[in-house]
This record gives structure tokens, sequence and C-alpha cells, in this order.
């Protein structure tokens, strides 16, 4: 018996596979495991190749998982188009479309040796039980059913409820197809059990969403009321979610003609008073930049969501990365600082959401969220979230006094300045991108200058030294350290589990803030550290850069990095753990070696 | 949104001095700005006025309203998310004739076609004169620019049948040659509910040429209310808008008769509609529970 | 027409008077702006002349409100500024970066021709006795102001001729 699983489907786009990893998560969920789910495409738009991977767990599952327990190929063509993405091993179960013709032990997957192999009749069976190949989803989720026991109930409740409206003779067919798939596995059962958990969680409330969907909901809940977008992949769907349902809450959403339009008409917002937010991805993000400026030099709070894909320029529109740091917290000319945070997993994309609001607002500033096309695109249940927890904070308004003789940019303690906005009376002001006075007058005084910057750049300093902004597991004096962020801190954590599960003394630094680098925070973190990983899909390495820019990093800190859409498998983190350990006692000894 | 009460041209000043060169058009511009304000009777808070950049988009420094002086050709953009933000406000955006029709010409038409209640007033003097008098997007063809020293090989853009083919509710030309006349059109265009435009040819006395100063405009400037010219006819005001660039007609050239409902307006009924028994955002991640 | 929404031929006294007293007003918050654009451009002797006209002006004025306090008291005006448009105030145009003393003074004059040419106008409509004598009184005075400006110019040392861009710097880009 098996408490996790890691599915991995492949076949062309009218297959309907990823609908079928859809209903499988689903039922899953509703039979109280964890899950998560992610997608992969090639570029056509309909009838390309097309995959997904589902794990599923009686644990919280940290990340899409590393080896395929499970593969699924409705042909080979399209598998193998996915390479490194359903990475096949001697742990693998493979099942496979019988029509293609191959023989089970002549399958195209070099230097791999499977677990079992088995050809299925799926296209047949779908044929004769539903009357169409096309039903070949959901034979594939009977023998999943069957084989796996995930699902035997759930999954055809949950068809038949997307059914419903069209026809009971859909949902038969469909059930009738299930059912084929089922009696198949029962009638040839598999070498091992790998039957899954029966979970505890049954009947609990959970919820089921993607990292887009959770981003925009939390913004509303943190009282957003405008966003200003233009479509890109992967972020699109955060501006749908608005145009759904952002006029209940008395708040409006623009699909502006472009990535300029859309920031601006956010920017306007924040300027009218309104919490206001754009999304985008890489491409928009460069568009942006202008903007950003503007609104970091006008004090405007404003929330910015780069769902990072893989670049440079229109690069993989469907694949990860994590190659915007740069963009994200150097782009737009000038001095400037700008919080950038990322969330790691669907679920805290809730809280990060929510802290990047209350950091625009306190700060009076942009602030990037970079989330990644993985967080962003994949599905993961979660467990009920206790909205009352949160905080939300508001943009500081001028007091009665303050308005007597208002000056937008007034010189405070600690820098911020109380915002009005129109309709205020006494509150007029001349917001800009030019340098200004603090009452907004337009000045090209190199003295106005030099302190302006400074409350622009000081008034940062407190954001430095927040550790709840950080997760910091394992040892704190362990020398050995991971460091990442994203959808790669999911795979770390499972890493360090792995490893320490090993006898490993390592510890992981998870960074939510991004961007000022809390130097400090750093420093104590690395002070018992002699090797390290600082673990980034990205081809420069930005992440190590960064640090390194400010801070003097430990000598044995390396950086193990690679470009988008080669994702890390937990496995290979440990097993470069365990080289880094290999080194250092190799050093300690050396040191231990006698003088001559 | 306070009741309109007695304002006076004086109230919308602010004390901020320009940095125009004395003698330009938008000197003129923004006095008839003042008048047209103090008519519509808003208190300066609850104006306000959206600029690119160049010189004429120095001009929301020199009224008493809230002020955002932008950046290059995205003044709509930014008023745009203003006006959906607060509906009550009245909005205004302005700039040159390059940060309109150049950099910025890709989002008038979707202002227009939007119709969000917002009046566009662009200060056409045909050069770029904060950078030093460079080529403009409405420059006549031929002109020697410091970035045309043999002479524009560009025809220039049309504002006029630019924003008209568009479809924009309200389209009008004016100019500091008749004051009275334009602070009449500001003040019309402002009145219009909808997506108003106004080109007001305001000359440029440091880079323009000779003949498009106040006097040169002067002899060629007819008025279309004197030319009988009908308001309502879009099609009338096109062909009489072809003779931008050689003869400048002042007043209106359209104006719908039965303005449509705004984008402001529409969106508003929808709040209304949609918040109608709507859980409160507290509860928003019930939208995600699968049963 | 500088003027909207007058009816000359119904104007009364205290109207004109009034009318008459926002003229001057206009034009002194003109010459004061005009002043404050030649101290911001750098051109002082054209910026001094100009702030002796605002303060003209502001002389006019106030004999004017004088006058009107006499015979009216605190009764309110019914004539507003809006319904007057540079009828004395200098036509913006007329101004320019480094003007010359006598570019300011012409500039005075082609008001003070201006605001001759408004009262002559407005003369035939006039129905009022009263009103015909002050709007006379008025034009007049802009006949002796034109005069005095004559003089001032023709005591200015006479121009070099040169042109101001042989000499001043380019303008600078933003």
């Amino acid at each position: 018996m098996r408490k996790d699983l890691v599915f991995g489907m492949a076949g062309s786009g009218g297959d309907g596979i990823v609908s079928a990893g859809d209903s499988l998560l689903q039922a899953a969920s509703a039979e109280g495991y964890h899950g998560v789910m992610t997608k992969s495409f090639g570029s056509q738009i309909r009838g390309g190749e097309s995959s997904c991977r589902v794990r599923i767990s009686t644990d919280p599952v940290l990340n899409p998982g590393g080896n395929l327990d499970v593969a699924v190929a409705l042909n080979w063509e399209d598998f193998l188009k996915f390479g490194a993405e359903l990475p096949v091993a001697g742990t693998t179960v493979v099942i496979y479309e019988a029509a293609t013709g191959v023989a089970e032990n002549q399958i195209p997957l070099v230097g791999v040796t499977p677990l079992q192999v088995i050809a299925v009749p799926i296209a047949a069976m779908a044929k004769e039980t539903a009357g169409t190949e096309r039903a070949k989803n959901t034979v594939v989720l009977g023998l999943i059913a069957g084989w796996f026991g995930i699902g035997a109930v759930a999954v055809m409740k949950g068809i038949s409820k997307k059914l419903a409206k069209k026809s009971q003779e859909l949902v038969e067919a469909n059930q009738k197809a299930f059912d084929a798939g089922m009696a198949f596995a029962k009638s040839h059962p598999l070498k091992a059990d790998m039957t899954i958990v029966p979970s505890e969680n049954k009947g609990g409330v959970k919820l089921l969403t993607d990292g887009n969907d959770m981003c925009a909901a939390a913004a509303i809940f943190a009282g957003c009321q405008f966003f200003g977008g233009y479509p890109i992949t992967p972020s699109t769907e955060i501006m749908q979610f608005f145009t759904n349902h952002v006029w209940k809450y008395g708040g409006a959403v623009l699909q502006a003609e472009d990535e300029i339009a859309g920031i601006g008409a956010a920017v306007g917002a924040s300027f009218a008073g309104k919490k206001a937010m754009t999304a985008t991805s890489g491409p928009g993000l460069s568009l942006k930049s202008e903007m950003m400026g503007l609104a970091s030099i006008a004090e405007l709070p404003l929330v910015i969501v780069d769902v990072q894909r893989g670049g440079p320029s229109t690069g993989l529109p469907t694949k990860t990365e994590q190659s915007d740091l740069f963009a994200a917290a150097f782009s737009a000319h000038g001095d400037v600082i700008r919080p950038v945070l990322a969330p790691t997993s669907v679920a805290d994309t809730f809280r990060t959401t929510i802290e990047a609001f209350n950091i625009a607002e306190y700060y009076q500033t942009p602030v990037i969220i970079l989330s990644d096309q993985e967080i962003a695109s994949r599905k993961e249940t979660l467990d009920p979230i206790d909205t009352s927890q949160f905080k939300i904070i508001n943009r500081l308004r001028p007091s009665g006094t303050d308005l007597q003789d208002y000056k937008r940019f007034k010189q405070t303690e600690n820098h911020i300045s109380p915002i009005s906005h129109p309709g205020m009376l006494g509150g007029t002001y001349l917001a800009s991108g030019i340098e200004h006075v603090e009452s907004g007058a337009p000045t090209n005084s190199g003295s106005v200058h030099a302190r302006m910057n400074d409350k622009r750049i000081k008034k940062f300093d407190p954001l430095k030294e927040r550790k709840d902004l950080f997760e910091i597991t394992g040892n704190p004096d362990a020398p050995l350290a991971l460091v990442a962020w994203g959808s790669v801190a999911g795979v770390c954590r499972e890493a360090l589990q792995m490893a320490r599960e090993q006898g490993l003394d390592v510890k992981l630094m998870v960074p939510y803030l991004l961007y000022p680098v809390a130097e400090q925070t750093y420093r104590d973190f690395f002070a018992s550290v002699q090797k390290g990983l600082v673990v980034e899909q990205s081809h420069l390495a930005q992440t190590f850069k960064v640090l390194r820019m400010h801070l003097d990093l430990p000598k044995g800190l390396q950086s193990l990095a690679r470009s988008g859409a080669n994702p890390f498998l937990p496995g290979e983190i440990v097993v470069a753990l365990h080289h880094l350990l290999s080194e250092l006692q190799r050093s300690h000894e050396g040191k231990l070696q006698p003088q001559e | 949104m306070s009741a309109t009460c007695e304002y006076q041209a004086k109230d919308y000043k602010s004390d901020l001095k320009p940095i125009w060169c004395p003698g330009c058009g938008d000197y003129s511009v923004v006095q008839g700005l003042y008048r047209a304000l103090a008519a519509i009777g808003r208190p300066p808070h609850e104006v306000a006025f959206i600029s690119g950049i160049g010189c004429s988009s120095r001009i929301p420094g020199y009224t008493t309203a809230y002020g955002f002086n932008t950046v290059h050709g995205r003044a709509l953009p930014i008023a745009q998310g203003i006006k959906l933000a607060n509906p009550d406000l009245l909005v205004l955006a302005a700039g040159g004739d390059g940060d309109g029709f150049s950099i910025g010409g890709g989002h008038i038409a979707h202002l227009i076609r939007r119709n969000i209640d917002i009046t566009y007033i662009v200060m056409d003097n045909q050069i770029y004169g904060l950078t030093k008098g460079q080529l403009s997007p409405t420059s006549q063809k031929g002109r020697t620019t410091c970035t045309s020293p043999y002479g524009s090989l560009e025809n220039p853009v049309n504002p006029l049948l630019y924003t008209l083919a568009y479809g924009a509710g309200f389209v009008a030309q004016a100019s500091p040659t008749d004051l009275v006349g334009m602070a009449a059109i500001i003040e019309e265009a402002i009145r219009y509910p909808g997506f108003a435009f106004v080109n007001v040819q305001s000359p440029c006395v440091t880079y323009g040429e000779e003949a498009q100063q106040i006097k040169g405009l002067k002899a060629i400037s007819e008025s279309l209310a004197a030319l009988g010219h009908d308001p309502a006819d879009r099609l009338a005001a096109m062909d009489l808008a072809q003779h931008y660039g050689s003869k400048m007609h002042l007043g209106v050239f359209y104006k719908n008769p039965e303005p449509p409902p705004t984008y402001d307006a529409l969106i508003r009924e929808r709040q209304a509609l949609l918040s109608k028994d709507a859980p409160p955002k507290e509860r928003i991640l019930d939208l995600f529970i699968k049963k | 027409m500088a003027a909207q929404g007058i009816d000359f031929a119904s104007l009364s006294l205290m109207d004109a008077l009034d009318l008459a007293i926002l003229i001057e007003d206009e034009a002194k918050e003109r010459y004061e702006e005009f002043a404050a654009q030649m101290e911001q451009h750098r051109t002082p002797a054209a910026a001094t002349f100009f702030r002796l006209m605002a303060v003209n002006e502001a002389k006019h004025g106030q004999e004017l409100a004088g006058r009107r306090s006499q015979l009216f008291g605190g009764l309110t005006p019914t004539v507003t500024r809006a319904m007057i448009f540079d009828v004395e105030a200098p036509d913006y145009d007329e101004a320019r970066a480094f003007m010359s003393p006598r570019q300011a003074m012409k500039a005075a004059l082609a008001s003070e021709v201006k605001a001759y040419a408004f009262f002559v106008a407005a003369l035939p409509a006039l129905k009022d006795a009263k009103v015909r004598a002050l709007f006379e009184e008025l034009r007049d005075e802009e006949v002796e102001h034109q005069d005095l400006v004559k003089a001032e110019l023709a005591k200015l040392p006479p121009d070099s001729g040169l042109s101001d861009d042989d000499f001043v710097d380019e303008p600078a880009a933003q």
C-alpha cells in the first residue's frame, strides 16, 4: 500500500488527458486526500502534445513530485516530448495504449527498466463501451480506480455532475467506459500492491484551486477594488477572476488595450484612493517598467503580479522559470527600491498576496509578487483557511491637521507621508514622475533630490527586519544549507525531509521577501553554514548573484541553477547534499592532517 | 459629491509659476480652462487633471485640481483608471500633439470606443517643444526641424479625422485666436456626458513656424457655426476635418445629439446589480470549496 | 467680442462701474502675471515695466471703486468676471522671453488700443445717459494712457537693431 502516488499522463490534446487529471484530482480531494496537479502542453492551441501530472497523498503535498509512480502514455510520440517533465524510473508502472503496436518489452524509453509495463487496449475499450474512442480518458480513470484505489465512486460522481447539463446518454457512456477500465484492472492485477492507503479525512471540507485564482481571491479579500490588465499566458486567469467577481464588491476591472494601459489604469485607480492591481508575465513586466518607476516616485501603492515563465522575450510561454528576479528588483531606471515577494504554493499565495497589499499600502509603493507558471496553473487541494487571522493594512490618511497645510510628500520620521486622494477636501496636490519638493511641485534641485531619494529608499528599512517573511526549517546550527524560493521551495522542502531522514544535518531557508535583501537575516542564517546550495531555475543564477551583491556569502555556498522547463526533483537535491557533505568531510580531514 | 457652488476662475489657478515661454498659447488655454471650470462650478478638489509629458503636459500643476503629471503618452490610461475607481470625479486629461498622437496614439481609440466620461484637451503646436523642436506627428510634410533638417518626409496625422473616424461623441477645435470661443468650447466638452476631444491650435513661440503663430492662425481661421455646420452630422464634420492643416476651423465638429450611456455609468449599474445578495469578501474562499 | 452676456442696452450705472472695475482688475492681474513671467524668464527690465503697469491699473481700479462705493455703497454687483475676457489685459501672445522695454511698452499700448475699441464699440448700444458718459470718460482715458505710453516709448534709446537670438543661449531641452 502506498501513501503517495505520482501519476504522469500524456497524449494529444484531443485525448482529454488533462481533463482526466482534473477529474482524478477532484475525486481524490473529495475522498479526503491531498493532491497537486500540473499541466504541460506543446505550443498548438488544440491538439498538440498534452500532459498532466497528478500527485495524490495522505499527507500534505509539497511539490508535484519527482519520478513517476505511474506513467500513462496514450501514444509514445507525445509522451516522449515531455522528457524530463515526466521521468520514468525503475519504480514506475507504465501503462500505455496497446493500439500503438509497441511490444511491452520494446517501449521507447531509453536506459530505464520500469517496474512493470502494461499495454491496455484503451481506445478499443472506449469505442466498445461508450461508442467513441474519445472516451479514452474515462477508461484511464477506471484503470486508475481499479489498480490504485482512487476515485472508484468519486470520479463518476464528479463526471456526472460536470456533464449533467449535457445529456444522460453522455453520462451513461462515460460510466460504461469507466467500468470497463475498472474491470480490466481487476482482471489484470499489478505485480506490486500500489493501492493507496485509505484516507482518514473523508467528508472534511477541502478547497481546490490554482495559484492564479487564489491570488485574485486574496486580492479581493485584501480590499483590492481595481484591476487593470491585459491577457498574457500564464497570468490571464487572474484578470478573468476579477471580471467574474470584483463587481460584487463595488470594484471594477478593465481589460486594457495593452500592458502599459493596464498598469496605467491601476496607477490611476491607486491615485484615486483605491487598492489596485495588475498581473502579467515576463514580456509584460518589461513593458510595465516605466509605469512602475512612476508609481515609485509618486509613492503610490500598487500590486503587480508577475507569473514567471521561460524567458527571455517571448521565451517559453507555457513553462515555468525563475528568471525575472533581476527585472522585478532592478528594472525601471533610477535609484528605486521595489519590494518583491514570492509565494511557494497555491496555499501560501493567499497570505503572500495579502502581505503584498499590506506592504504596498503601508510603504506607499509598487510591490511585485513573483509567482511562477507552475504555482499559477497547478491545482492544489488545501485545508480551509481561517481568513480572520489576517490583518489588513490601509494607506495612511491625512488627519484634519495635516490637511490644513497639506504637503503630500512631507518628510516624517519614518519617511512615510499621509496620502490624500481626489475628492478629499484640503488634500489637493500634484502627483508626478518628475522630482518634487514636499508639496509635490516640480524641482530640479540636487539637494532636494538627495533628500527625496533618502525618503523613498530609507522608508523601506523596517521591511528588511521582518523575520516573519522568511521560513527557516531545520537545525539552526546546521553546517549544510539550502536556499530556495517559489515553486522550487516545495521541492527543497521535500528534499530537506528526505535528507534529514538520511541523517544529514541540513537546514532550509525559504525567503518570501526577495527584495530588498534582508542582509542581517541572511547573515544570521549563513553564520553556521559551511556548505550549501542556492537552488533556482535561472541560467544566470539570479538569486545567487543578488545575494552576493548584498552580503558576503559563505565560501562553501554554491549555486545549483538551471534554465526553466527542466524541473528540479527532490531526489537530485538530496544527492547534491550528499556530495556537499563529502566535500565537507574531506576538507575537515584535510585540516586534521598533521603538518609535515 | 458636493453641490456645485459659486467658484471663480481664480479659484482654479494654483500658485505654481508656469515654465512656459512667455507668449506660449498654453497660457490662454489654461485661462480658458479656469473659466470653463468656474462656469461648471465643481469644487477644485473634486477635479482630477491628468497629463503626459511635454510643455503642455505641465498644465495640471497650474490648476488647483488634483493633478497627475504622468509619463509620456499615458495620460489616458491613467485617467481611465481614476474615473473607473471614482466615477464621481470630474476627470480631465491633457497633453500635446506628440504625447497624444505619437506615443499615446494607441490609447485614444480605446478611450473613444469605451466612451468613458473624460475630457481630453490636446494642445496642438505641430512640434515637440519640451525636447527642443523635433518633428511631431502633426508637423506638415516638408517641415524642417532638428530631426528633419532636409524636410519631413511624413504626412501628418489629422487629429480631428482620427477622433471622428474612431467614433468620438464630441470633437471640437479651438484656439487662443478666439479666447471666448475657446473657453466656451472647453466648457461644452466637459459638460458632454462621454469622451470629449478638444484639439487646441496653441502656437509654440519658440519653435513654431511664423505662419502658425497667432497672426498666421487668425488668417486661416473659420468659424464652423458661421459656416452653418450642423454638429449632429458626423460625415459633414469629417468632410470639414479634412482641411486640417490648411484651414483652422473653430467650433464643435461633432456632438452626438443622443449620447449613449458612458462606460462608467454602465459599470455602476453592473456593480449595483451584482453586489446585491453577494456574500461578504471575507467568504471569498468559499468559491473554492469542492463538495 | 470680448464680452459675454452683457446687455449694453440695459446696463445700469452701477453695472457699468462694476464692469469698468473688473476690466481694470483683469488688466492688473494680467500685468502681474506678465511681470512674473518676465522674472521667471530673466527679463528684468520688462518685468519692472509690467509691474508699473499693474500698479497703474490698480490705481484706476481703486479710483473707480471709490466712485462706485460713494454712489452705490455695498450693493452686490450683478456683473461678473466671466462676462469679460481680455478687454484691457494684454494678449498672452504679446509676451516674449528677453523682450525689450520697447516691446513691453508696445504690448501695453496695444492693450490700451484694445480697451479703447471696446468702449467705442459699446457706445452705440448704451441707452442710459450716465452710462454713456462713463464710457466716454473711460474711452478718453484710454487715449490719455496711450499718450503716456507713447511718451515713455519716445524716451527710450533706440533699439540696437540686433536680434536676441545672436546673443542669448539656445533653449534648454527638458
